[in-house]
């Protein structure tokens, strides 16, 4: 291979050059491009489940009580026994749990969308530590509430007072904005869990209806491998019955229904048309390329290359032009996917996820969790769009390369 | 063949399908000879050069260039034998457009391991003994027809070959300039010893040669 010849033919051949580059980078973007928003779809997809530190969470829908009085749970989410909480724990590929008790709490006065959670665990509703506004977290081993701020505001509840709960009286000792943090597993009153607990097992409206003891919760907040989390989604149902709401980041992009969140086999599918889209171009032009170049080719066998000679030359040009075409595709696809992260997405939360009883005036509205679009591009990717084109340039360099080297010089060196 | 042949062709017959181009031809040229081949166009001058050069292989026949039977050898031994052996001149001059002129004469160096400054020292050596010194950077398309078939020549020389075979090297250009090119060759027999072959259908530029080979229909006729 020589480079000075290499350098001049791409640099004054330039409509060959410029035209194998660029038919090559716009496949070579799409390519980046589809599999950048489709990994920005899941990555959104994670994000309401990710802001409560979890992969996976786990409710049974079940009955509610005639009489709306009292402690009761919501319909979509009864008692899982604790037998079946320690079943699901030791299900391989659970990493870590977190546990909630969800109330739906009927005072004379005020309604109480009640969440009993464990202070100390990373996983779950705890997360929510970082939404204090006034005040302090609850502290582990203490009966002691949280009020959520925009609650706390319209029924005017201060730091300091003490509130009164289905006839337990609970401090207050801290505000909380979930508004900006979370979507799902948001109350407007937190306790510590064995308080939740206490209430939900001394209420004989919500006893019932759906029999709860100490330990048992209603609500599960699991940490898994990502790999292993649609094989859970089975055997987590398998556990708690067919009916049982496992919602995963999957469950999640299915109500996105864009076309990039519907399935694997769409980016699967586009990617490959982009990669066919890609070496067709680089084909097509640099075979064009190459069968005007034919009589240079007859002059260097002439004059003794070797047909090894011939496809070196061939195809270090044709490896360039594509690790260029790389390049300028990885350019072009940072530049959209820039443009692309201005875009907002808007996640629906299934109605059985949120917290609010449907009945009370705002209730059934549908709730989002909007988010700019999280696309960019990994290094991976991007390493392997260029690789990917350096690729296509060097096998069809030594495609193109082995047959036109096969010239015969007399056939093409005939005088006109 | 004697022992100053360079070149001898034996009983060549070329076949394209049923056309039989060249028919039972033999030939010798010896080393430092100059010979040129004459005929009319379409009697198959240059399919005979293209046989005993390498550049195609005969139906029938064999071939022999300087003490090594070529008609038997492989794509790429053929390659290096005329890369180590023999340099030609086409009637279009055939420069690659995107290499300079220095480049084009350097061309068939460019397989061969040796530096840059060197490749560029022996064109610039050529180009010079060409007068063409103050072209070397130059393009082809910045060169008129002489130049351009100048620069052929520089490149026909740049491996230092026992023969050269010039296909019609003056077809291509107006009667002044191509004197000056059959001016070159006869120097280039004349005061290097280089053999060369040259096929053309001017007679009159023929009646330089040592030796004249009339061909007419695919035959020697004297």
């Amino acid at each position: 291979m020589n480079v000075g010849y290499l350098v001049r033919e791409l640099y004054y051949q330039k409509r060959r050059t410029l035209t194998a580059i660029l038919g090559l980078s716009i496949g070579i973007a799409l390519l980046i491009i589809l599999n950048a928003l489709s990994m920005a779809y899941r990555q959104a997809a994670h994000a309401p489940l990710k802001e409560i530190g979890a992969d996976i969470t786990v409710q049974r829908p079940g009955d509610v009580p005639k009489d709306l009085a009292g402690a009761v749970f919501p319909c979509s989410a009864v008692t899982i026994r604790k037998e079946e909480v320690e079943k699901i724990r030791s299900l391989p590929g659970i990493k870590g749990m977190g546990k909630a008790v969800l109330l739906w709490v009927f005072d004379s006065k005020q309604a109480w969308i009640v969440l009993g959670i464990e202070q100390n665990n990373t996983i779950g509703p705890a997360i929510l530590r970082s939404a204090v506004t006034e005040g302090r977290f609850l502290d582990g081993g203490k009966s002691e509430a949280l009020v959520e701020v925009a609650y706390a505001r319209q029924f005017g509840i201060r730091v300091g007072e003490t509130i009164s709960v289905n006839g337990s009286r609970f401090p207050v000792v801290g505000l909380l904005d979930a508004s900006r943090a979370a979507k799902i597993a948001v109350a407007n009153l937190y306790l510590p869990l064995a308080d939740a607990e206490g209430l939900a097992v001394s209420s004989k409206n919500l006893q019932s209806v759906s029999p709860f003891a100490p330990g048992d919760v209603n609500l599960l907040f699991l940490k898994a491998d990502q790999e292993k989390i649609t094989d859970l989604a089975a055997s987590l149902k398998g556990i708690l019955g067919k009916k049982a709401t496992v919602a995963t980041p999957d469950s999640f992009l299915k109500l996105l229904g864009s076309l990039f969140a519907l399935s694997d086999k769409f980016t699967l599918a586009a990617s490959l048309i982009a990669i066919l889209v890609a070496v067709l171009i680089a084909f097509k032009t640099m075979a064009g390329n190459i069968s005007e170049r034919a009589r240079e080719i007859g002059v260097l066998k002439a004059v003794g290359w070797t047909n090894r000679n011939v496809v070196a030359q061939l195809l270090s040009e044709a490896v360039i032009q594509c690790f260029l075409a790389g390049l300028l595709g990885l350019l072009i696809a940072l530049v959209v996917t820039f443009g692309l992260s201005f875009m907002k997405v808007n996640i629906p939360i299934p109605w059985d996820m949120a917290p609010n009883p449907h009945f009370l005036p705002g209730g059934g509205d549908q709730i989002y969790k909007t988010l700019r679009l999280p696309v960019h591009i990994p290094w991976t990717l991007a390493s392997f769009g260029v690789l990917l084109s350096i690729i296509i340039g060097g096998l069809t360099g030594a495609l193109l390369g082995r047959h036109i080297a096969k010239i015969k010089p007399s056939e093409v060196l005939r005088h006109e | 063949m004697s022992k100053s042949t360079i070149l001898s062709g034996e009983q060549l017959s070329k076949k394209y399908g049923s056309l039989e181009v060249v028919k039972g031809v033999s030939i010798s040229v010896d080393a430092g000879e100059f010979v040129c081949l004459v005929g009319k166009s379409g009697c198959g001058k240059t399919t005979l050069l293209s046989l005993l050069s390498g550049l195609e292989r005969p139906t029938k026949g064999d071939v022999v260039l300087n003490g090594k039977k070529i008609n038997g050898a492989s794509e790429d031994e053929l390659a290096l034998f005329r890369r180590e052996n023999v340099g030609f001149i086409f009637q279009s001059f055939n420069l690659i457009p995107t290499l300079s002129a220095w480049e084009n004469v350097a061309l068939p160096l460019f397989p061969i391991k040796m530096t840059a400054e060197e490749r560029r020292r022996r064109a610039t050596e050529l180009l010079n003994q060409m007068e063409m010194g103050h072209r070397m950077d130059h393009l082809p398309s910045a060169l008129s027809g002489g130049e351009k078939q100048r620069v052929a020549i520089a490149r026909a020389l740049v491996n230092r070959p026992k023969i050269i075979f010039a296909d019609e090297p003056t077809g291509n250009l107006d009667s002044a300039t191509g004197d000056a090119i059959m001016d070159i060759l006869n120097r280039l027999h004349s005061k290097e010893g280089v053999a060369i072959l040259m096929v053309t259908h001017e007679v009159e530029l023929a009646k330089t040669a040592e030796r004249l080979v009339r061909m007419h229909d695919g035959e020697v006729i004297s």
